[in-house]
């Protein structure tokens, strides 16, 4: 059921791509995507572009997927291994959501983050007390590390 | 691994504490040594008095053995300093003038008990090792004088630590210490137990584990080592003595004495052998009284008896001065006349050395005592036994052998059982309906078998592999067929956490609870901590079984009968499953088992066939225990409990199957039970247009799966032959696949689209 569902999702962003991010299969492997998004222009990592690792569970679409990104960014709800701090893939998850709109949930997460529940509480601080030197940290490791 | 400084430093530490502990005899100080070198040249010399002594000599200066029962009689006070005065010492007759016994007591031996003459027909078995039960009889514990017994005051522990020299003289016990051993024994009837062993082996040196051989096979006499225990019936008195006794095979006669720091009771045994005074029995007194020295002899030089006195020795025998009274027992055995000497060396052999030699072993009659009797010089009491008999130890370990045997096919039996249910309840909907609780007292049951077998294998050498055995079986039945369905119960039931048992049984959430953030966990997490706390509960009831062994008698029943009947209440929680489930009547389940989704959804939780097999298996060991009185775990017989017992899980079963028959919910008013929500119904042609469909297409969208499903649509004829059970509709009013959702709902009772709360099913 679950391969099913994937490739469906897969046929689905092949027939209307959405512009922000693009997403596929690595390999032959249905259960292993990558993905990568465009940093937002109205944020800080505009112009950079992010690539996300997607692993799809065996019970997938009961389980959330698991995704990570691969390129280093400067976020307080996104860790230096990559890990996402965001409900839907977590304890909110729901069959209903498919890929493209938990890809669509991490866009939004970029341009707003939510230093309430931070997984980088130090990124946060900066983001409650200096909303400037965030943007600027932020935009100099686009550059560094997404461009 | 690597070793950091810590760990070497405890490492060492250990190793220290290992192999510093005192030497072999115990001494730690100066003053220890002392005492020890004294208590050794004390039994130096009682020793060298022994050797001179015959039968017809009185004892000397031996520890407990300087006063005779008519010297403290009237005179109670008597102070025991050798040598007394006006005292006999050339001579030895059996009466009280000599002896420790009064002339009533010894006379009551001589006819009563050792009444069976030297020279008779009668055979004896060679080897009596086991354990003998009986009743014993209180005769009376103030009608004779105690005899004055002095604890040599060497014994007494140092008072200062700059002590080096024990005191000298002797002290009397005058007031017994309130706590510890009693000092009369109070009830008129109770139990007794003997465990009867032979001295076959001895050390002749300390820490060493080297064993010489000692009691030869053909000899007419045999050393034996006495545990004899007896208690009143509800146990507020229990009794302890160990003791070296001498076995007379010719007569079935043993004779034990306890020995203590004030009574050296290994000398007195060949004086007390005899009661007959007649003259032309002389000769056989005078023959018994040397057989039975050298057999003495023999033991003190076998066993190096003097080099090998510990300071444990020393301070056992203090505390047994002070806190026991001293026993002198007097046992007849039954002959076993039905054989013959040859066929009896043969039983014997066989015994020890089964080979399958032509001896019958199951018809080989118990080792029985038929009369005894127990007497304290020192405290006066005297008691009687009668009857009291047991089975040779080796058959004894044959039927333990056969009864775990029998106790590992049991558990292979369920084993199977459980498979075939676990088979049965292949799906997460069907396991849903099964009771955690139910498997739990089955597993917390089994667990705890496993333990105790193993710690039963440690303590019984002799019956390592088959108690291994069982435990093996029992722990592969407990941690992994019952754990693993467990882990799987569990985890079908998950989404009902956070749900009353009242909305459950409603199937709709009338009251809508606070929504709690529902991390489902994965199956890893959910094993480990039911793995966790299967261990938890399991040392938990094992620690409490093994020290209710301990307990008074009547807490120990009362712990023992009710831990019994709830851990058989297993089919409880499994009714209350079925009520909450309301699993419907057999009738209806049959009238709708048409459509396979539904035959699929309706079978009964649980198989009958591992219904009644479980009942069986596990009610057997516990109605055999309490109904033959003559079972392996010496427990009382207590028909009345089995039968209860019986009829509760009856009940338990009864009430299964009505449930099976009437439908699981029957005994429930049925206000309490309003109909609830049901997923599968029709849909109307406005509510297919509220999901975006125009009218020529009667599908809908399962966001689940993100595929197609036909529905049933009222105004739509051509939809009719639709299946209604193959899609569910939410309250809320959404449509999906009854597989996808039935799936999603085992994770959370949630709707996928808006998240509203979802009646359970």
């Amino acid at each position: 059921m679950s391969s099913k569902r994937i490739s469906k999702e897969l046929n689905d962003l092949r027939k209307d791509p959405i512009t922000s991010f693009s997403a596929g299969p690595v390999g032959d492997d249905l259960f292993h995507w990558q993905a990568s998004i465009m940093g937002p222009p109205d944020s800080p990592y505009a112009g950079g572009v992010f690539f996300l690792s997607i692993h799809f569970p065996t019970d997938y679409p009961f389980k959330p997927p698991k995704i990570s990104f691969t390129t280093k960014i400067y976020h307080p709800n996104i860790n230096a291994n990559g890990n996402i701090c965001l409900d839907i893939l977590k304890d909110q998850w729901s069959p209903a959501l498919t890929l493209s709109k938990v890809l669509l949930s991490i866009c939004s997460l970029l341009t707003d983050a939510n230093p309430d529940d931070p997984l980088v509480p130090e990124i946060a601080h900066i983001y409650k007390t200096d909303r400037s030197k965030y943007e600027t940290t932020a935009r100099e490791w686009t550059k560094k590390f997404a461009v | 691994m690597e070793i950091d400084g810590n760990t070497l430093i405890f490492i060492i530490i250990i190793l220290f504490l290992f192999f510093s502990s005192p030497g072999g005899d115990g001494v730690s100080s100066q003053y220890e040594y002392n005492q020890l070198q004294t208590l050794k040249s004390i039994y130096q010399n009682e020793f060298d008095t022994f050797k001179n002594l015959t039968s017809t000599t009185n004892f000397r200066n031996i520890t407990g053995l300087k006063l005779s029962y008519e010297d403290v009689q009237g005179n109670p006070d008597l102070n025991a300093t050798y040598p007394l005065k006006g005292k006999v010492y050339d001579h030895w007759f059996t009466n009280q003038t000599f002896q420790l016994l009064p002339d009533e007591v010894m006379n009551m031996i001589n006819t009563d008990i050792w009444n069976l003459p030297y020279n008779s027909k009668n055979l004896f078995p060679p080897n009596i090792t086991s354990t003998v039960m009986g009743s014993i009889k209180l005769h009376s514990n103030n009608k004779y004088e105690k005899i004055n017994m002095p604890v040599p005051r060497f014994y007494e522990p140092p008072k200062d630590f700059s002590d080096n020299t024990p005191p000298w003289g002797e002290t009397y016990v005058t007031e017994w210490p309130s706590y510890g051993e009693l000092h009369n024994v109070t009830f008129d009837s109770g139990e007794l137990n003997i465990q009867i062993s032979h001295i076959d082996k001895v050390t002749r040196q300390i820490n060493s584990n080297k064993k010489y051989k000692f009691n030869k096979e053909d000899e007419n006499w045999k050393l034996l080592s006495l545990k004899i225990d007896f208690f009143d019936k509800a146990e507020n008195e229990k009794h302890s003595i160990n003791s070296l006794a001498i076995y007379d095979i010719r007569r079935g006669r043993i004779l034990s004495m306890t020995q203590s720091a004030k009574f050296h009771s290994i000398f007195a045994l060949p004086h007390y052998l005899n009661f007959e005074n007649n003259d032309e029995n002389n000769n056989d007194t005078e023959l018994i009284f040397n057989e039975s020295k050298q057999l003495l002899i023999d033991y003190w030089n076998a066993s190096n008896y003097i080099d090998t006195l510990t300071m444990g020795n020393l301070e056992g025998a203090y505390d047994n001065a002070y806190f026991k009274c001293e026993f002198m027992t007097f046992l007849q055995l039954e002959p076993w006349n039905q054989y013959t000497k040859e066929q009896l060396k043969l039983v014997n052999e066989e015994l020890n050395w089964p080979l399958g030699r032509p001896a019958n072993l199951s018809v080989v009659p118990p080792v029985k005592i038929t009369k005894g009797l127990l007497y304290s010089p020192d405290c006066g009491v005297l008691l009687n036994m009668e009857n009291v008999k047991g089975p040779r130890y080796e058959l004894k370990l044959r039927t333990i052998r056969t009864h775990l045997l029998a106790g590992v096919v049991l558990i292979a039996t369920e084993i199977y059982l459980l498979l075939r249910q676990m088979q049965h309840t292949n799906t997460p909907s069907s396991v849903n309906k099964i009771s955690f609780y139910c498997f739990s007292m089955m597993n917390l049951v089994d667990g705890s078998l496993a333990t105790l077998y193993f710690i039963a294998s440690s303590v019984i050498p002799e019956l390592y592999l088959p108690l291994v055995i069982s435990a093996f079986a029992s722990f592969i039945l407990a941690s992994i067929f019952e754990t693993r369905y467990l882990i799987s119960i569990y985890a079908s039931q998950i989404n009902e956490q956070y749900v009353g048992v009242l909305t459950l049984l409603r199937g709709s959430t009338a009251e809508n609870d606070e929504e709690r953030p529902v991390v489902i966990p994965d199956e890893a997490s959910i094993s480990s901590s039911l793995y966790g706390r299967f261990f938890f509960m399991l040392i938990i009831f094992t620690f409490l079984i093994l020290s209710s062994t301990s307990w008074p008698r009547q807490i120990r029943m009362i712990f023992e009968y009710s831990a019994i009947f709830i851990l058989n209440s297993y089919w409880i929680p499994q009714i209350f499953r079925n009520a909450v489930k309301g699993i419907p009547s057999r009738r209806r389940r049959r009238r709708d088992s048409n459509t396979v989704m539904t035959r699929r959804q309706n079978k009964t939780p649980l198989l009958w066939k591992f219904i009644i097999g479980t009942t069986i298996i596990r009610a057997l060991p516990v109605i055999y225990v309490f109904t033959y009185s003559s079972n392996v775990f010496r427990h009382h017989k207590d028909v009345r409990f089995a039968v209860l017992l019986s009829l509760w899980l009856l009940f338990q079963i009864t009430m299964l199957y009505t449930q099976d028959i009437l439908g699981s919910r029957w005994f429930l008013p049925r206000h309490a039970i309003p109909e609830g929500y049901s997923y599968f119904k029709a849909i109307s042609s406005q509510h297919l247009m509220e999901h975006g469909q125009t009218s020529e297409v009667n599908t809908v969208d399962c966001s689940i799966c993100m595929s197609e499903i036909p529905v049933y649509v009222e105004e739509l004829p051509e939809t009719h032959k639709v299946d209604q059970h193959s899609y569910m509709v939410t309250p809320c009013n959404h449509i999906f696949h009854t597989s996808c959702l039935e799936n999603w709902m085992s994770y959370k009772l949630q709707c996928p689209v808006c998240r509203a709360p979802l009646p359970p099913l």
